[in-house]
């Protein structure tokens, strides 16, 4: 039993830390953030950046 | 030799004959020419007005009288790979214009939304049937894009490739974790970076809410004097009639209506100069001096671009050497503007081309600390 659990977390570990979902893990904040920044209509977010959306290309703003 | 003498004289007669047909075709042709001031390469669009001038003429070039000008003025097409910042004004109706113009000359100040290339629909009829054949003209121009965008773009592409280069750099070492160690130092340095930089954009944006619900006590956009829509003064009574409400992408229609004010009958050939503010940033969008048409009336369609408020105002005074002579009489009204948030898809395609940018950036950063680490264990 004890043995299981330790393979599950080591799978676990060695998975999380393997590159491929390391650099998907980044890629995914890097797009979560140019979302907010640039896209997102959530007003806090759209009234802060407002100007500097309409002022960057292929930005797209209303 | 006699035959290449009677041959040369072919030829000349032929290329004569031609550019002569050529020139005789063309009389028969009227012709409106625009004029822009600042020139086309120089408009940089959504900042001020454009002045744009449009001149009938006759086949010698000279102006066309008493004519009676139509526009319509269409914007670019629209470029959903490419998007411009108003997506939902690409492939619209700008504005629709008409008014008599006496000298053949229509004029106005307009401010260009987007880049691109647009289209103005421009129809010609003589205010004297038979003065001259109708006619109608397309004529195509294009602006350039602002180029603060292009500065704008490369400044986040150079973030972006720092970024994509630095976590690739790191992600591309020994992720071996030490004993005793649940992740290897770089890849924790890595997220404790990561997730700092996610704590400053979520803290600034919300910080910057705050402080716009702080002042929310002043009204967001500013409210213009108030001027009434209806005037009366001198005998004269001046009324601004149209939408008050309209959104980003459609024509909004107001009318300018004189009438006297003592019989009602419309008052024709009276000038009326026509403003359009946008109250955000309280710049001009539009700009117009027309006349009235036999019905005392100035009708004319535009879309408000900026979803903004904006204030209208028409100002109405006699032409010069008119018999009714009067001070100006000042109308005006607000229209509340409400803008569309671009299509999801449009901005998903520019999110993926910013996200492909950095996983490029992000691979290479990869590549190369691996690269650095297979010729240093070499060495």
């Amino acid at each position: 039993m004890v043995s299981t659990s330790s393979r599950v977390w080591r799978r676990t570990q060695q998975m999380t830390l393997s590159l491929p979902v390391q650099a998907g893990l980044l890629i995914g904040l890097c797009m979560l953030v140019l979302w907010t920044f640039y896209f997102s209509t959530y007003p806090p977010a759209h009234d802060t950046v407002h100007k500097t959306r309409h002022h960057t290309l292929m930005v797209a703003c209303h | 030799m006699k035959s290449i003498k009677y041959l040369g004289f072919f030829l000349a007669a032929t290329v004569s004959a031609t550019v002569w047909l050529c020139a005789l075709s063309g009389a028969s042709q009227t012709a409106i020419q625009l004029q822009t001031d600042p020139p086309l390469n120089q408009v940089i669009p959504a900042t001020a007005p454009t002045q744009l001038t449009l001149q009938a003429v006759d086949s010698n070039q000279t102006p066309l009288a008493n004519a009676n000008i139509q526009l319509r003025l269409l914007t670019p097409a629209k470029s959903p790979w490419f998007t411009s910042d108003f997506p939902i004004v690409e492939g619209t109706t700008l504005l629709e214009l008409e008014s008599a113009a006496p000298s053949g000359k229509l004029q106005f100040e307009q401010t260009l939304p987007i880049r691109g290339t647009y289209r103005a629909e421009v129809r010609v009829t003589p205010q004297l049937a038979g003065a001259f054949e109708p006619f109608e003209q397309v004529i195509s121009f294009a602006i350039p894009e602002n180029p603060v965008k292009y500065r704008n773009l490369a400044i986040l592409a150079v973030i972006l490739l720092l970024v994509g280069l630095g976590g690739g750099w790191v992600l591309g070492g020994n992720q071996s974790p030490q004993a005793g160690e649940i992740a290897p130092q770089p890849a924790r340095m890595l997220l404790s970076g990561v997730t700092v930089l996610a704590i400053v954009v979520l803290l600034t944006i919300n910080m910057s809410a705050e402080l716009a619900e702080s002042h929310a006590g002043n009204p967001m956009f500013p409210t213009a004097p108030a001027t009434p829509t209806v005037q009366q003064a001198q005998n004269v009574q001046v009324q601004l009639a149209g939408a008050t409400e309209s959104t980003v992408g459609q024509l909004a229609t107001q009318t300018v209506k004189i009438t006297d004010a003592a019989t009602d009958e419309p008052l024709p050939d009276v000038a009326v100069k026509l403003q359009v503010v946008g109250l955000e940033d309280n710049k001009p969008v539009f700009n117009f001096i027309g006349q009235s048409n036999q019905t005392g009336e100035l009708t004319w369609q535009q879309q408000l671009f900026d979803g903004a408020p904006h204030q209208v105002t028409a100002t109405v005074a006699p032409i010069a050497g008119s018999p009714r002579q009067f001070s100006p009489i000042r109308v005006a009204h607000r229209v509340e503007v409400e803008g569309i948030a671009p299509p999801l898809y449009i901005r998903f395609i520019s999110l993926v081309y910013f996200t492909a940018f950095f996983t490029a950036s992000l691979i290479a950063g990869i590549v190369l600390r691996r690269h650095w680490l297979q010729q240093s264990g070499s060495a």
